[in-house]
């Protein structure tokens, strides 16, 4: 108990044992902080159920054109007429699941699989699909194409 | 004009008052003085299954039979009724034809429903005026002169048939006014038949018009009821075409039906209802329902499957099928019994059917093509396996790797690709598709272990915290030690 | 800095009177004997409990309370969110481990007499903060909306719905219509989310003040012991740095579990499937559970499931009312009947939770 020095070691000591605890816990902080923030940033995917996906601007689709567009896990065609007209239709082909194409010398919607063909209604016209391609919604927001889901 | 019909009636009242004898009169008048003049109904009427059984003209026409008198015999307060005019043609056949009870008066077999049928068939429904049928019993059967179908002379005995009904549906002005979208071509096309064919020769046996389409109750044949409705189609054919007894004299299988039903089409059909799979007619025709020949077959399965038709018409296998009279498709794929195509069809093992042809020895270079092709295409789903695999365990761990997942779509899509691009029997066209898919596996699956390896190294970082807690916990302790002992040092040196 | 902050605590003191607060726990001693472990589960159960409302929170930002969605939506945040698998997991065990330390929190109670004069109110909402706690874990089991949680679901509310008169119109009123369906998964998102939360609050404030207020009860005899002979330790800092260190504890425990043995989530309910096998409650249920499994379909003329039930309610009452009928323990006297009773149902629900599992 007596002795300066043992006093010095073990107020050293103490310093250390301040600097661990005080340095863990903020590191525990950190540790704790850090997956929370990362819990609260929006998902790439914002939603359980994508309900509409933003395409670009109206100016950039060509007309008689036809794009993939991702809309969740799926592929969506999205469309434009010559005349101008936007149309979108699920590009799961209906007969074995490829991902259809719009074919500008052909003008159908064309699968690369088997040949199956639909026209600008979506409708099966030629080659082995068995359905139409599902519909889906296009909206135009001032400048901004929107895909959603038809309700 | 009015001159001989005046002649008619004095010859009539003369050969009346000749005929009638002093004693009485004659059971049927109608018939006494009508044969003697000589007249077309009469005459028919002689040898009319009717007239056999004891129907007598005024049970159709009305009127009394037993009157001499013509004006007595023909009077309409007595019911006569004269030639029956549209829908009352028919009314008057249902008279007897509908009554089950006055059949069995006549000991007659023949079913009662005809008239119902007739008026809920596409010819009982259809009409220009909207006030009568287009068609009517006498419109097939004629009205005098009936005799049972059986014998020949019916105009709806089998080999008459044809010639009935395209007494209208191959008349284009005619049908012009019903059903102008309807072609007229069916007759045309029947005598290019094996069906037409025969019936022409004389075989009753072969189908005509009514065999798949019914007769009293014919529908159109977009009508789900109607008997050549894609889906009730091969039913219909196969009524003949199955029945073994039957087609015993044509010495050809009857299978088709059993094989068909258990086919990829068969049951995409019949099962699940897909009207875009093929019915007996999309490979044979309808009315010129024939075997396609060897060298269409690609043409016929072409017109759905067009790209593989495509394909295979311009690989060396056209020219060296159609030298040695192999059946395009179906020589590597069957015909009524087609099943989904595998990749077990393809290389050179035992099973495969290019060893059918191609061996070491024979024709050696297509046996290494298919070869190569299959241990491609093997390579390309092992990879897109295992691509999968990965995916799903990085899925299953929490990671967020939908772009991957949308990629696998790509790799499944060149596969398929591929699968059709086995047709043109190239090598090089076939590597193309191929590689695209490798490409795509290689990336996806890269992607998959990357996520994989984040989600070790995260559990890393959790253990990281873990230890983190672990060292603030055991400093705690310490502090609290230290704490309790500097307060019991104080206290004892107070 | 350091005068900063000084200021800012002047600042405050002097709107809220934060000195008398601080003399409080200055002054404030907890007993130290051989049973001090046992006042730290409160205190782990408290800190469960508050992981459980911000972790709950935390899902709530993504969860659907929908049949089409909520299903998906536990998917959506175990794949897609970032530590979503991590936050689910921990609210799943860190649930668990609730109930457990809240067990051992009541036994310890129970054991030590804790209950006794001037104590039963905290007993009592206590008490109710377990069955509170328990609803939280059945109401909470649905929410993912697979199989499992479905069919247990239906089982729970038919036990429910065999009690006489009450019985039927309490299914119903659970399930929101007569069957288990996405009326019900609503109902329970509200109940789990909203009422039980509310109310689980308010007694769990009553208990914390009462604690407060009233100080740890010690062990019975110690008043017997001379002043000078009983240890204390100081609340603060001591007793809440070695609380914060179980905490910490309880933490590490959790987040191993949390990693190492993740949640699962199951196949999605499907109400016309056929029931799966393995259908079994909760752990902490399964003692109940198995014991109406075991009751013969009838007893004398009552129904075997009624009988159960009912006998469960009155044991559970009873159990509540502890403090009013064990007169000698408030007295100071050495009940016997107490530590029996007490054992029987400890190595009760042992044997029977261990025979769900095993059976």
């Amino acid at each position: 108990m007596d002795g300066a020095g043992n006093m010095q070691s073990e107020k050293s000591k103490r310093d250390f044992l301040k600097y661990v605890l005080g340095g863990g816990l903020m590191a525990w902080v950190a540790s704790v902080v850090y997956p929370l923030f990362a819990y609260l940033k929006p998902p790439k995917q914002a939603e359980v159920e994508v309900s509409s996906v933003k395409v670009g601007k109206l100016a950039t689709i060509e007309k008689d054109s036809g794009t993939i567009v991702r809309f969740g896990n799926k592929p969506v065609i999205l469309l434009r007429t010559s005349n101008g007209e936007l149309r979108a239709f699920s590009a799961t082909c209906t007969h074995l699941d490829c991902t259809v194409q719009y074919r500008k010398d052909l003008g159908v919607i064309w699968c690369a699989c088997h040949n199956g063909k639909y026209d600008f209604n979506g409708k099966n016209i030629a080659g082995p699909p068995p359905r139409p391609l599902d519909e889906f919604r296009v909206v135009v927001q001032g400048e901004e194409v929107f895909i959603s889901k038809n309700a | 004009m009015k001159g001989r019909t005046w002649q008619a009636i004095v010859a009539l009242v003369v050969i009346c008052s000749l005929t009638s004898t002093p004693f009485g009169v004659a059971a049927d008048q109608c018939r006494t003085c009508h044969e003697a003049l000589g007249d077309k109904p009469s005459t028919l009427f002689k040898r009319d299954i009717h007239s056999q059984k004891g129907v007598s003209c005024a049970d159709c026409h009305g009127g009394v039979a037993s009157a001499e008198d013509m004006e007595r015999a023909m009077d309409k307060s007595k019911g006569f009724i004269g030639v029956p005019k549209g829908d009352a043609v028919s009314e008057v056949c249902a008279k007897c034809h509908g009554d089950a009870k006055r059949m069995a008066q006549f000991r007659s077999m023949i079913p009662i429903g005809q008239f119902k049928a007739l008026q809920a068939s596409v010819h009982g429904r259809l009409s220009t005026t909207g006030k009568e049928r287009i068609v009517q019993c006498t419109t097939c059967h004629n009205a005098h002169g009936i005799v049972q179908v059986a014998d020949p002379a019916s105009p709806v005995y089998p080999l008459n048939v044809v010639k009935t009904c395209t007494k209208c549906h191959a008349d284009a002005a005619f049908m012009q006014k019903y059903n102008p979208s309807l072609s007229v071509d069916q007759l045309e096309k029947y005598r290019t038949s094996v069906h037409g064919m025969r019936n022409a020769k004389g075989d009753p046996k072969t189908a005509e018009c009514a065999s798949c389409h019914g007769s009293h109750e014919i529908l159109p044949s977009a009508d789900v009821r109607s008997r050549v409705y894609p889906t009730n189609l091969p039913g219909t054919c196969a009524h003949c075409h199955a029945d073994a007894s039957y087609m015993k004299t044509y010495g050809i299988p009857t299978d088709q039906f059993e094989k068909f039903s258990k086919s990829v089409h068969g049951v995409a059909l019949l099962e699940k209802h897909d009207l875009g799979a093929p019915a007996c007619n999309k490979c044979h025709g309808n009315h010129g329902a024939t075997p396609p020949g060897v060298e269409s077959i690609s043409k016929v399965c072409g017109s759905c499957h067009a790209l593989n038709a495509d394909l295979f018409s311009s690989s060396p296998h056209k020219k060296a099928f159609d030298e040695r009279k192999l059946p395009e498709c179906e020589t590597c794929h069957g015909k009524h019994e087609i099943i989904a195509a595998t990749d077990k069809l393809l290389g050179n093992s035992q099973e495969a059917v290019c060893s059918r042809c191609h061996s070491e020895r024979e024709r050696a270079k297509g046996y290494q093509v298919a070869g190569t092709m299959r241990s491609l295409i093997d390579s390309l789903e092992l990879l897109e396996r295992k691509a999968q695999l990965l995916v799903s365990d990085a899925e299953q761990k929490g990671m967020e790797i939908s772009e991957a997942r949308f990629k696998l779509r790509d790799v499944r899509q060149a596969r398929l690709e591929a699968r059709t691009k086995v047709h043109s029997f190239n090598e090089g066209q076939f590597r193309e598709v191929v590689a695209k898919g490798f490409a795509t596996a290689l990336v996806v699956g890269e992607e998959g272990q990357q996520a994989i390896d984040e989600y070790y190294f995260r559990r890393l970082g959790l253990g990281v915290a873990t230890l983190i807690i672990t060292i603030v916990a055991i400093s705690l302790y310490m502090f609290i030690r230290r704490i309790e002992r500097s307060a019991v040092h104080k206290q004892t040196s107070i | 800095m350091s005068s900063i902050l000084k200021k800012t605590y002047e600042w405050i003191d002097k709107r809220v009177q934060l000195e008398t607060l601080v003399e409080f726990m200055g002054k404030k001693y907890v007993p130290v004997h051989r049973h001090s472990i046992w006042y730290y589960f409160g205190g782990v159960s408290l800190f469960l409990f508050i992981i459980q409302v911000v972790t709950g929170i935390l899902l709530l930002l993504y969860y659907k309370g929908s049949e089409q969605l909520a299903f998906e939506s536990i998917q959506f945040i175990m794949s897609k969110v970032q530590f979503g698998w991590l936050i689910r997991s921990i609210h799943s065990w860190a649930a668990n481990l609730f109930i457990l330390s809240a067990f051992i929190h009541m036994f310890s109670v129970f054991f030590e007499r804790s209950y006794r004069e001037p104590r039963e109110i905290t007993w009592i909402t206590g008490m109710f903060m377990l069955f509170l706690g328990m609803g939280f874990g059945f109401s909470g089991y649905l929410l993912p909306w697979n199989e499992l949680a479905f069919f247990a679901t239906k089982v729970g509310t038919d036990i429910a719905g065999v009690l006489p008169f009450v019985g039927k119109p309490i299914m119903v009123f659970l399930r929101g219509g007569d069957e288990v369906t996405g009326a019900t998964l609503s109902r329970f998102f509200g109940f789990h989310v909203a009422v039980l939360p509310g109310i689980f609050t308010v007694l769990l404030s009553i208990h914390l003040v009462l604690v407060q207020r009233q100080g740890m009860s010690e062990p019975m005899g110690m008043e017997n012991v001379p002043a000078s002979e009983r240890k204390t330790m100081p609340f603060f800092p001591n007793f809440l740095l070695r609380d914060l260190l179980f905490w910490l504890i309880v933490l590490n425990v959790l987040a191993i579990l949390a990693v190492f043995f993740p949640w699962e989530l199951g196949k999605k309910a499907d109400a016309f499937a056929s029931a799966p096998a393995g259908i079994r409650p909760e752990w902490y249920f399964m003692f109940m559970f198995q014991t109406l499994k075991f009751i013969p379909a009838k007893v004398l003329f009552i129904d075997g499931e009624v009988l159960g039930v009912l006998l469960f309610g009155a044991a559970g009452l009873l159990w509540m009312i502890v403090p009013f009928w064990d007169r000698k323990s408030s007295r100071g006297e050495k009940s016997r009947l107490i530590n029996y009773v007490g054992l029987f149902v400890v190595v009760y629900i042992i044997i029977f939770t261990t025979l769900g599992y095993v059976l």
